[in-house]
């Protein structure tokens, strides 16, 4: 604490010429995710949040999930890593991109936002609502696209950051034995050499990790390296030619020795994780004209993620996960202006590959193969009307074929006021988890789940065997997959009544069908559970976001933002309206349950806010607090009628509270220190990823 | 969703569990039976409760079950087992009533889909079903077919809520049963509780029932 103070105390004693602070939303800004062409951030149909390198910084995030976790309507989820959770859809229906093209490597659907460094990200761009007509798969909730610095600007520039933290205690000492410790280091060189210009980035992150669960020694989180670095190269051609290349490369090292203690025993355990990721992403872009511009991308990215666990009393059953995806993919795109008019056409084929333990056999590779084209057309009526239409259709070798339009419009009657309406349909292709998983878990209980390439064939061949007890009624649904459609309304009020002031409300809805759900179709003679895939959920998301930024004085600004969020399963609530739902009393005996007990699908907020205020006198000078809160959301349904209610279990709704602040020592050199989760929140059980409080001090330097 | 992140604990507790003998005990105990107006509550009732881990890592009872009489309210002694004096029998998620396969008397059940209280009388359409041990029992067993749901994942049982079972005693009088809870003292663990306590907590029956 006292280090805040003399922090606040150097900054308010500071006597530093006034510098005009950003704007933490700035109408004039360019955007480039919403239409796949520049635009202002004023001038596009759609919801999009902007998050500048500026803020990416003097928030302190080094990792894709600490910025994300500050935006308003965005929720972190817990399982398989940290995943995003947008407009209450769940991380799989989210797309992430680097300069437009996809990260792969998902777990259970989830791309861990740990994974993704910040180094050498100039800015974030958040687009929400159905984006498939222009990105196709996974972008059913919104997408995310990092954009990368721009490379040739002459720079030498990096940061070395030491944080603390200890659960326990409370207050961190540095190197206490209890608590972890982390260490970013991060450089930046940009150069040109002829016509040659680059921009390298390398990032480096280590924590020791830290142990806060009972019954365990277990680091979560895990005492882990990340070592990234990207390479941007750009260089004209003639006038009208311009060759890019981004080259990026991540690794993740986890090594730890733990033990468990389960059932009086203690389990002692060694377990080692690597994922390594790396992608290639040349373009030439053509320029014939002031309206005509080819665009042609090749994208190469390779994941691969090795997981072993030994235990050291019984190492025969050590265990081995092995994930490797490739995809490969060649793109154009034409940008063709024709009067009011700006037309894209677009069309890719894509080969996505990958093999796993966790599927039959690890050298038996899977793949599936992707044709696509899209359009768009954006229409500028006038200065009050744009409207924007486009489509998108993908052939899939695997499944059927995915078409997806999007329609959306801006009407803007004056400076002050600007409203925003789309209507857009997203898809997300089966994963190949969902086709052909084979995993068979032999503990306590016991269960299998296979894919539904190959589920059929093995359950009948266990029937033959005899060694299937029952087959249940979704046995017989059992088909090839189909895609998961949504359907997304967006309707947003955008109100400036000044430079200073920007007030934003949007309204959303989302109805999904054909939601692929995990479903028991089988039991084995020893009572042993099977498991497979059905396209057969149908749910919805609808809610409000609200946003006020207020820049009040030149070295003042505050942001808050807040969302309302209600979900539901379709089937549950027509048989809640149909009086076949029960719940228990409270002597335990069952009654009828009623609409407004049901609280739809789980690990779902119905609240989330946040408060943001940075004080910046100067470039180099600020301090910003922001205040993040989300809502009470369940996590199991303990009353056993398979949907969730409020007698359920919930995780406790909390408060988290980050500060951080920065000051000049010299002209090219800045401290920067800060506090992540003040209040020391901490939820064992349900927010694993969620260590307590850590403190952090920065230096960066700027040649 | 949860299947891979339980991979690892579960494997863990594979490990753990086969070297895992605890000595048989039956609590007693907190066995309560209670009774108000027509309705019976019966509590903590053991069904066969775990005692150790089998070779393939489930937990195991000693494979006794125990037997109760809806006529008289009372927990019959083994030695009865062939004979009408007892309605149900328990032994983990199965329910037994007394005929053919499972003992000499006339009973027979069958799973209705509605509250315990709504149900006034048994339905005119309605078939008993009778047992025909280990392959069918007249109330089924499995995870959702009849009075409860099993997540492997998470490895806790519920009763569904809405499921009342209705029963033909040992000597032909009906009676409608609801199977309240399956955990000793009446309350499902946490779904964070250790392993351990799942299984050491799990097969106490809570039910409560009423005679026609």
């Amino acid at each position: 604490m006292r280090l805040v103070v003399f922090i606040l105390f150097l900054l308010l004693s500071s006597t530093s010429l006034l510098a005009q602070a950003d704007s933490l939303r700035n109408l004039q800004e360019v955007v480039i995710t919403a239409t796949r062409q520049e635009r202002r951030l004023g001038n596009v149909a759609v919801p999009v949040t902007l998050i500048q390198q500026q803020q990416i910084r003097q928030a302190g995030s080094l990792r894709l999930r600490d910025i994300l976790q500050e935006q308003s309507g965005l929720v972190m989820t817990s399982a398989f890593g940290v995943g995003v959770q947008m407009q209450g859809l769940n991380p799989e229906h989210t797309l992430i991109l680097v300069d437009g093209q996809p990260l792969v490597g998902r777990t259970s659907g989830v791309l861990d936002l740990n994974r993704i460094a910040l180094a050498g990200i100039k800015r974030i761009e958040i687009v929400k609502g159905p984006s498939s007509s222009l990105y196709g798969s996974e972008a059913m909730a919104g997408v995310i696209n990092l954009i990368t610095e721009a490379p040739g600007k002459k720079e030498i520039s990096g940061s070395i950051r030491y944080g603390t933290g200890n659960p326990d205690k409370g207050w961190a000492l540095p190197f206490a034995s209890s608590g972890f410790q982390q260490v970013d280091a991060d450089l930046q060189v940009g150069y040109q050499v002829g016509k040659w210009k680059f921009r390298h980035s390398n990032n480096y992150l280590y924590n020791d990790g830290i142990s806060f669960r009972p019954f365990s020694t277990d680091r979560i989180p895990r005492p882990i390296n990340r070592l990234t670095h990207q390479t941007t190269l750009l260089r004209p051609i003639g006038e009208r030619t311009e060759f890019k290349l981004l080259l990026r490369a991540n690794q993740d090292k986890i090594e730890q020795e733990f033990a468990v203690r389960n059932n009086g025993q203690i389990i002692e355990s060694y377990g080692r994780e690597k994922n390594t990721e790396w992608n290639i992403q040349p373009t030439v872009t053509y320029r014939a004209s002031q309206r005509l511009a080819l665009h042609s991308r090749g994208f190469f990215t390779r994941y691969v993620g090795d997981q072993r666990l030994f235990f050291v009393q019984k190492p025969d059953s050590s265990y081995l996960d092995r994930f490797e995806q490739h995809l490969y993919r060649f793109e154009q795109q034409l940008d063709w202006t024709i009067g009011r008019s700006e037309w894209i056409f677009g069309a890719g084929y894509q080969i996505d590959q990958a093999r796993s333990t966790r599927y039959d056999a690890l050298d038996n590779r899977k793949q599936n193969r992707v044709a696509y084209a899209f359009a768009q057309w954006e229409w500028k009526l006038n200065e009050k009307w744009i409207s924007v239409a486009g489509m998108r259709y993908d052939d899939n070798q695997l499944f059927a074929a995915a078409l997806t339009p999007k329609w959306s419009l801006r009407y803007k009657p004056n400076e002050k006021w600007s409203v925003q309406a789309s209507v857009g349909q997203g898809f997300k292709a089966p994963d190949f988890r969902q086709l052909y998983l084979n995993f068979t878990n032999n503990a306590a209980g016991g269960y299998s789940v296979y894919g539904t390439q190959d589920a059929i064939r093995i359950i009948n061949e266990l029937n033959r065997l005899g060694q299937i007890a029952e087959l249940q009624p979704d046995f017989s649904k059992l088909a090839d997959l189909t895609p998961e459609y949504s359907t997304g309304t967006n309707l947003g009020v955008t109100y400036q009544p000044k430079q200073t002031i920007t007030v934003r409300f949007n309204g959303f809805r989302n109805d999904i069908r054909s939601l692929i759900d995990v479903r028991q179709v089988a039991t084995r003679i020893d009572g042993a559970q099977i498991f497979s895939y059905l396209n057969v959920k149908r749910a919805y998301t609808y809610g409000l976001e609200s946003e006020f930024n207020w820049q009040f004085h030149s070295k003042w600004t505050m942001q808050t933002g807040y969302q309302w969020l209600r979900t539901g399963d379709k089937d549950e609530l027509d048989r809640i309206k149909k009086g076949l739902e029960y719940t228990r009393a409270p002597d335990g005996s069952s009654r009828v349950m009623t609409l407004h007990e049901y609280v739809g699908l789980p690990n779902r907020s119905e609240h989330q806010a946040q408060f943001k205020l940075r004080y910046q006198p100067a470039e180099h000078r600020f301090v910003f607090l922001r205040l993040l809160y989300r809502s009470r959301w369940t996590i199991a349904n303990s009353n056993g009628n398979g949907v969730h209610d409020v007698q359920d279990e919930y995780a406790n709704g909390f408060l988290q509270i980050n500060l951080s602040g920065g000051i000049p020592l010299r002209k090219n050199i800045q401290l920067q220190a800060g506090i992540e989760n003040l209040l020391n929140y901490q939820d064992v059980n349900y927010l694993p990823n969620f260590p307590g409080r850590n403190i952090y001090m920065t230096l960066n330097f700027k040649l | 969703m949860r299947f891979q992140l339980l991979l690892l604990t579960s494997l863990v507790s594979f490990v753990a569990c086969e070297k895992d003998k605890p000595t048989p005990t039956i609590d007693q105990r907190a066995y309560s039976v209670t009774t108000s107006g027509n309705v019976v509550t019966v509590r903590n009732l053991p069904g066969d409760t775990i005692i150790g881990v089998s070779a393939q890592g489930q937990p195991v009872g000693a494979g006794r079950y125990t037997f109760f009489s809806l006529e008289s309210g009372q927990w019959i002694p083994n030695a009865d087992s062939n004979s009408n004096r007892w309605d149900l029998a328990f032994a983990g998620t199965i329910v037994r009533v007394n005929n053919l396969t499972s003992g000499p008397g006339s009973g027979g059940g069958f799973v209705f889909n509605g509250s315990f209280e709504s149900l006034t009388s048994v339905p005119v359409d309605s078939t008993f079903r009778l047992d025909n041990h280990p392959v069918s029992y007249a109330i089924p067993r499995g995870s959702g077919r009849a009075w409860y749901t099993y997540d492997g994942p998470t490895n806790l049982l519920t009763p569904i809520p809405g499921r009342t079972l209705v029963i033909r005693t040992a000597n032909g009088q009906r009676a409608k049963v609801e199977i309240l809870n399956y955990y000793r003292g009446g309350s499902t663990p946490s779904t964070s509780a250790a392993d351990s306590i799942k299984i050491r907590d799990q097969r106490f029956f809570h039910f409560r029932y009423s005679k026609f």
